[in-house]
């Protein structure tokens, strides 16, 4: 386990977020600058100043090659990972509370916030992989989200759909090159926000975290609810394990709301579930506060959880982990081998 | 009897899990082939990361044998 401190400041909730190729976490903080971290040592590998206010969100290209984050200071910035240049700076209205890029990372979207006079839009820009290219200042796409806030979204398979989360717990499925709405369904309770969304692999299915206490994986196609977990605390972020069939969820009450109920019900625990059967089937304590955001490693080797105490742990998976099967899948196993 | 009873609800619950594995791979198996038939036919790669990776470490090799040069 590896536990990468932040550095002092007020609040302090990380978020972090594997490269493709696992050995590399970007983590953003409300501290105003993006951490790169060796995922295996914790070893600081860099950091990327320019933003005046607090970051939400980070992500990073299928290469590598650049990242992108937003922030409290109304700007999506676009960064060189390797020489921690600012490439670009698109500004809005508001604040920006989630950024991802495309699979192929030829696109980037971003989520802003709703606040007086203004809806919360999703902006789609064209990224030019090259980090050394001109980026552009248009916008390829705006979806006005006018219903419900949207508050996490993301391209699916083949760039082909906008998968977005709402404040009211439903998700929405938009065409990707037009932005038009295609369908909108509630899958969690009325009124609790979907707070995360994370994909598999391929990008066909993806898990989505909602304050009503559960997470629940769901087909890009048709927004069909595959799967549900139950959680006896509201979520902040749930992701998808590959290698093995499990999904971990982070969550927990805010310290001041603990108090109001009981104090030794904290819950800052991650919790793994099977991601078929639907069990809970362990629990891995270490943060002092609500997790705020869990991430999987791509290659599966290990987990990243990020707390509002300020701290980043990653566990890297023992033996007991990959070889931890139900009977049937011992089964299904021997039958295809 | 209490022993066969609960028998037959473990049986039941593994039977109940056999049919989740079962249906969860069948959906996996359909969207998998459906995936690979659009790439194929948008005339794009089977994996949209491999040729990303590989052309990057190219530049990444150009790189290197430019500093050895130097």
């Amino acid at each position: 386990m590896v536990a990468m401190p932040s550095e002092p400041c007020q609040e302090l909730t990380q978020s972090p977020r594997y490269n493709l190729d696992g050995d590399i976490i970007f983590s953003v903080a409300k501290d105003q600058h993006i951490c790169a971290w060796y995922s295996h040592n914790g070893e600081r590998l860099g950091t990327y100043h320019g933003h005046v206010g607090a970051i939400w969100t980070v992500d990073v290209d299928p290469t590598t090659t650049m990242i992108a984050s937003g922030s409290a200071d109304n700007t999506i910035r676009l960064w060189d990972v390797k020489s921690a240049k600012n490439l670009k700076t698109w500004e809005f209205p508001t604040a920006v509370k989630r950024v991802e890029f495309s699979e192929d990372g030829t696109k980037l979207l971003g989520v802003t916030e709703k606040r007086m006079g203004y809806l919360s839009n999703i902006v789609v820009f064209d990224i030019n992989p090259d980090p050394a290219a001109e980026q552009t200042d248009e916008r390829a796409l705006t979806i006005v989200c006018d219903e419900s806030k949207a508050t996490v979204a993301g391209f699916s398979y083949l760039n082909r759909y906008i998968i977005a989360g709402h404040e009211d717990g439903s998700v929405s499925q938009y065409d990707a090159k037009t932005g038009e709405l295609i369908d909108n369904i509630p899958i969690h309770e009325l009124n609790q926000p979907i707070v995360d969304l994370q994909w598999n692999a391929d990008r066909t299915y993806f898990i989505t975290a909602c304050k009503d206490k559960s997470a629940k994986l769901v087909a890009a196609r048709d927004l069909t609810v595959l799967k549900t977990y139950p959680a006896d605390t509201p979520l902040n972020s749930a992701t998808i394990t590959p290698k093995k069939d499990f999904v971990i969820l982070g969550g927990g009450q805010a310290a001041m709301d603990v108090t109001r109920t009981s104090a030794r019900q904290g819950k800052f625990e991650a919790r793994f579930y099977h991601k078929i059967f639907e069990d809970e089937i362990g629990r891995v304590r270490g943060h002092f506060g609500p997790l705020n955001t869990v991430a999987a490693d791509p290659t599966g080797k290990s987990y990243a959880s990020g707390g509002e105490d300020g701290y980043v742990r990653v566990h890297h998976f023992d033996k007991g982990y990959f070889d931890f099967l139900y009977e049937v899948e011992r089964e299904r196993i021997n039958r295809m081998s | 009897e209490d022993a066969d009873r609960g028998a037959s609800a473990d049986l039941a619950v593994v039977e109940a899990r056999r049919h989740l594995l079962n249906e969860w791979y069948e959906w996996r198996e359909n969207m998998e082939a459906e995936l690979a038939e659009e790439r194929e036919r948008a005339g794009l790669p089977k994996d949209p990361h491999t040729h990303l990776l590989e052309a990057k470490t190219k530049t990444l090799q150009v790189a290197d044998q430019e500093q050895v040069v130097e």
